[in-house]
């Protein structure tokens, strides 16, 4: 299958050996999208890198933007202003429910259905778009967070239609949720289906909302409590029933979406007004010194590793990509399952092309 | 114990709605539609594509107050070439994460108005085919001489010279700037006034510290910019900071 | 020669290759609008009569698109890819038309220019009509096959094998749940099972009738290869399935074949359960008759896309379970509820309105709870869950 098959999410290959419809052997094949990312990066400055996490996982520039500033910011222990702090939650949740909206759109999509519920969800997420470039000047490559800050404040009544918009979300998501959790097609056709165990699931580290649907609870937002999240009161689903399917996978995100709504409120109550750059001066040439920051991306584990040799340039860049490593996986999930469920399986794991190769 | 088929049944009374809905609510149907074709004043073929100032403003297109597309060169009030704001210091040149700016500096300097004269651009070319909208040409220059424009429509039929954006293509005035993206504008445009009052203000206080000793001084300011134009020029990987201090004291001196 | 009978012949099939291939146009326009209605969309509403060069149009909602569309399938270049067997290939899209047009010809269209003598060239007076629908579309199956295999492309393949398996295993619950209203009426005849309906005695109006036309509905959508059934085509997983080598011409055959079957099911599902051509002020003016019953069909393909809408698609092995374990025992079932009732509603006569209550009630009940009790053994550990949340 692949790299030209419409639900291959991107150009992605899986090299699949069939008996009958059965999956007797997979192999993925991938690097089609391979952009030397990290190599760029090491050849520009640290800022100018910063435009280019957003063509990572080009759903999620907000969050790739912030994995890598976190890392910039230890590197020289630059202090975050409150309000940036606060924005950078807000637009990470906005990003979360973009992100998991369009991956069950998808998925669903994978499934047969013509695009409907795909397209409601991109009806949201229009409307989040909007909001992201009424802040960034751009919908999906947004390049709004800097070392220290953000590029820029939020024009005035922004809040306000974020606030309308959280505001108006759950009400989605109750049509959304009636419109698919209990479809009998759906769940016969995703539960029982692509199954990861807990053991292999912790030991291929994997993570995110692939990880808890394994039945694992482990959230960087909590582990870490990066940015200023110990102050926002939320839960972390995970499944219960140690089953690890594409059922569970696609409910995570669901009900990951409320808690997400919940940290929105939270922080649109909590936000006041100031600056939103801290004091980091314009050139940014760190000392000799290594440093890794990583948060909980919508889809797992995003890590930037990088090592400065005191140039303006760094040394070595490295991502972790989430995607990536979850995609390790695939191959035991999907032997023995039919064709159709290798293509559902593949869809659950919520992979973007662009982060898988980079 | 549920009905049978419920779940499908639900759906459907989802979908029903969302059909009926998408006749009255906005809510549902939010689709914009592009009429160009109805529309007299747009282009009619490709390559006619509008290059005017503020052609892309209509309401029925969906450029917002806040969109970003491709760098434009901005220039004051009275003839573009006299009041660019470029001096042509190369600094967005350096930092362009793709590379896709080109900048050749002039030979001679150019009077403007209210300051010295300075450098100008001779050749600034900016390869759209190849410019991602990062926007961090716009935050590193120190001279607020290059903004976003929000123009979408460049098309043409000549992939690589109609997709290069010349320095005559790029320059826009101010006001058209303050069309596009008002607030933006607005606070850029306060920005560099407070800057303006803050310089002049210290200006006023050095000098009337340096009234006792003024010859001396004054000397030593002009031997002092001289030697700093002369290291910029030498010098272009110096790191910006510096060079934009120097700019900027030139400038308002 | 015998020029009579070629003029009834031409007056009354005519008729049939206009109005079917017209609403084949205007249904591919409504289920684009609908659809995108349906996702909240707008649909193509651009094409229309170009008036000038530039701009200024007639374009009437774009119901140029059809149009537009067949001119565009009839440029396109045919492309035969290398190794493929070509006579088959060609063959396939021609051998799709050809049952799905002749079973038009079975549906109980009384045109009202036509004398009931030059009806009757027509099959549907036929006294075995049903059958004959059956085995005619059952060719389809053929053409679906031929398609797949003489492409030379393992998506094609998969797609004709998976519509055989599919096809095959659905006659069966599609013929056992019509078999119930043909027990009923006694005839095979389409003209008679129509005729026995007037008056609002439709067959869906009793509740074994009811549960024949639901399985008969679910598996002529399996017939049609209709969403949720469209597994031949499953564009997620096998591409376009058995017409993936398929372009132009005879890609829109295929496409055609496909909508006329989809007319011809529903024209049958209309005259078996429906109540066929009847309907308000039908007797009173046989004319209208022709309306309502084509008025029926776009209902049912109405419904069709309502579902094609919705639903996402089954599994191979589900579908096939579902067939099997649900709709076969399900349908046989019914034809002894079928057999009971209308031996005790015959028989028993003088308690008229009684016994017609007790064994109404008493047949809908034993239907659902046993379709209650196959989903639940087919379907065992399949429910929604519940999650726990970590603080």
């Amino acid at each position: 299958m692949g790299p030209h098959h419409p639900s291959t999410h991107g150009v992605f290959r899986m090299d699949v050996k069939l008996d009958g419809e059965t999956v007797v052997d997979l192999k993925p094949v991938f690097g089609y999208l391979h952009r030397n990312h990290e190599k760029i990066a090491e050849n520009i400055s640290y800022l100018a890198s910063m435009p280019f996490t957003d063509r990572l996982d080009y759903f999620n520039s907000m969050t790739n933007n912030w994995a890598y500033a976190i890392a910039a910011e230890k590197l020289v222990e630059i202090e975050v202003p409150e309000r940036a702090e606060y924005l950078r939650v807000i637009m990470a949740e906005l990003t979360r429910l973009v992100n998991h909206i369009s991956l069950v759109g998808f998925f669903v999509n994978d499934l047969g259905a013509l695009g409907t519920p795909l397209l409601y969800a991109f009806r949201e997420r229009e409307k989040i778009l909007d909001l992201f470039e009424q802040a960034s000047g751009a919908r999906m490559m947004c390049n709004y967070l800097r070392f220290g800050g953000l590029r820029c404040d939020v024009p005035e009544g922004w809040l306000k239609r974020a606030r309308d918009l959280v505001d108006r979300f759950p009400k989605f998501l109750d049509e959304y949720e009636q419109l698919l959790c209990e479809n009998e097609i759906i769940l016969s056709r995703t539960q029982g289906v692509g199954t990861l165990s807990r053991d292999l699931a912790i030991s291929a580290g994997v993570t995110g909302p692939m990880l808890r649907a394994s039945g694992v609870n482990y959230d960087i937002r909590k582990v870490d409590q990066y940015g200023i999240y110990n102050r926002f009161k939320f839960r972390v689903p995970y499944s219960e029933n140690n089953v690890g399917d594409c059922y569970d996978r696609f409910m995570i995100r669901m009900l990951e979406m409320r808690e997400s709504i919940e940290i929105l409120k939270q922080a649109l109550d909590g936000i006041e007004e100031g600056p939103v750059m801290g004091n980091a001066g314009k050139v940014f040439k760190p000392k000799p010194a290594e440093a890794y920051g990583r948060i909980e991306s919508p889809k797992g584990e995003l890590g930037f590793y990088l090592v400065a040799d005191g140039t303006p340039k760094p040394y070595r860049f490295r991502v972790r990509p989430p995607s990536f490593i979850n995609l390790t996986v695939l191959r035991d999930m999907c032997i023995g399952q039919q064709v159709a469920d290798a293509v559902i399986i593949l869809g659950s794991i919520d992979i973007v092309l662009g982060e898988v190769d980079r | 114990m549920n009905l049978l088929g419920a779940g499908i049944l639900k759906g459907m009374a989802v979908t029903l709605k969302n059909f009926i809905g998408s006749y009255f609510d906005k809510e549902r149907l939010n689709t914009l539609e592009y009429m160009w074709q109805n529309d007299k004043s747009l282009p009619k073929r490709a390559g006619d594509y509008p290059k005017e100032e503020g052609e892309q403003l209509r309401p029925t297109t969906t450029v917002t107050n806040y969109s970003r597309n491709f760098p434009m060169l901005l220039h004051d009030d009275g003839e573009p070439m006299d009041t660019i704001r470029c001096v042509a210091c190369q600094i967005c040149e350096r930092e362009c994460p793709p590379q896709c700016i080109y900048i050749e500096k002039s030979d001679d300097k150019k009077e403007r108005p209210g300051g010295k004269p300075q450098f100008y651009p001779a050749t600034f070319d900016i390869d759209v085919s190849v410019c991602m909208s990062c926007q961090i040409c716009v935050e590193v220059c120190p001279f607020d001489a290059i903004v976003m424009n929000s123009q979408f429509e460049l098309s043409t039929p000549d992939r690589f010279n109609g997709l290069l954006l010349k320095r005559g293509d790029l320059l826009k005035s101010n006001q058209y700037y303050h069309k596009i993206h008002p607030e933006e504008a607005a606070d850029r445009d306060k920005r560099i006034a407070d800057d303006k009052a803050a310089k002049e203000a210290k200006k006023k206080a050095a000098e009337a510290a340096k009234e006792a000793k003024k010859k001396a001084a004054e000397a030593k300011a002009k031997s002092e910019a001289e030697a700093n134009s002369k290291e910029e020029s030498k010098d272009p990987s110096e790191p910006p900071q510096t060079s934009t201090e120097h700019n900027k004291e030139e400038n308002t001196e | 020669m015998n020029w009579e009978l070629i003029k009834d012949i031409l007056l009354a099939t005519v008729p049939l290759l206009v109005i079917f291939p017209t609403m084949f146009a205007l249904t591919t326009w409504v289920e684009r609008k609908a659809l995108a209605r349906i996702q909240n969309r707008i649909g193509p509403n651009k094409v229309g009569v170009p008036m000038s060069r530039y701009g200024g149009k007639l374009s009437l909602f774009g119901l140029g698109q059809p149009a537009a569309d067949g001119i565009k399938m009839l440029f396109k270049e045919n492309i035969v890819p290398t190794g493929a067997d070509r006579l088959f290939h060609l063959l396939a899209p021609i051998l799709s038309l050809i049952p799905a047009m002749l079973v038009l010809c079975f549906l109980p269209l009384n045109f009202p220019w036509l004398t009931d003598e030059q009806n009757s060239v027509k099959a549907f007076m036929l006294d075995g009509a049903v059958i004959f629908f059956f085995a005619i579309t059952g060719l389809n199956t053929l053409a679906v096959f031929m398609a797949g295999w003489a492409s030379r492309n393992k998506y094609s393949l998969l797609g004709g094998m998976r519509a055989i398996a599919q096809m095959v295993s659905y006659e069966i619950p599609l013929v056992l749940s019509a078999v119930v209203v043909v027990m009923t009426v006694g005839s095979l005849n389409a003209g008679e099972i129509a005729k026995s309906q007037d008056g609002w005695n439709w067959f869906v109006f009793s509740p074994w009738g009811l549960a024949a036309f639901i399985i008969f509905f679910i598996a002529s959508l399996a017939e049609t290869n209709r969403s949720p059934f469209d597994l031949p085509e499953a564009e997620s997983e096998i591409i376009a399935g058995y017409f993936t080598e398929y372009s132009g011409f005879k890609f829109a055959l295929f496409f055609l074949g496909e909508y006329i079957a989809m007319f011809a099911i529903s024209g049958l599902a209309v005259t078996l359960f429906l109540g066929a051509g009847d309907g308000p002020g039908a007797e009173a003016y046989p004319s209208l008759k022709v309306i309502w019953f084509l008025a029926k069909i776009c209902v049912l393909i109405g419904i069709m896309i309502w579902l094609r809408g919705t639903l996402p698609r089954l599994r191979v092995d589900q579908l096939m379970s579902f067939a099997w374990k649900f709709l076969m025992p399900l349908s046989i079932l019914n034809i002894f509820i079928t057999g009971f009732a209308w031996h005790a509603e015959n028989n028993n006569e003088e308690y008229g309105f009684t016994i017609k209550a007790i064994i109404w009630t008493a047949s809908l009940l034993i239907l659902y709870l046993t379709a209650k009790g196959l989903d639940k053994v087919n379907r065992a550990n399949i429910k929604p869950r519940t999650y726990q949340y970590g603080e």
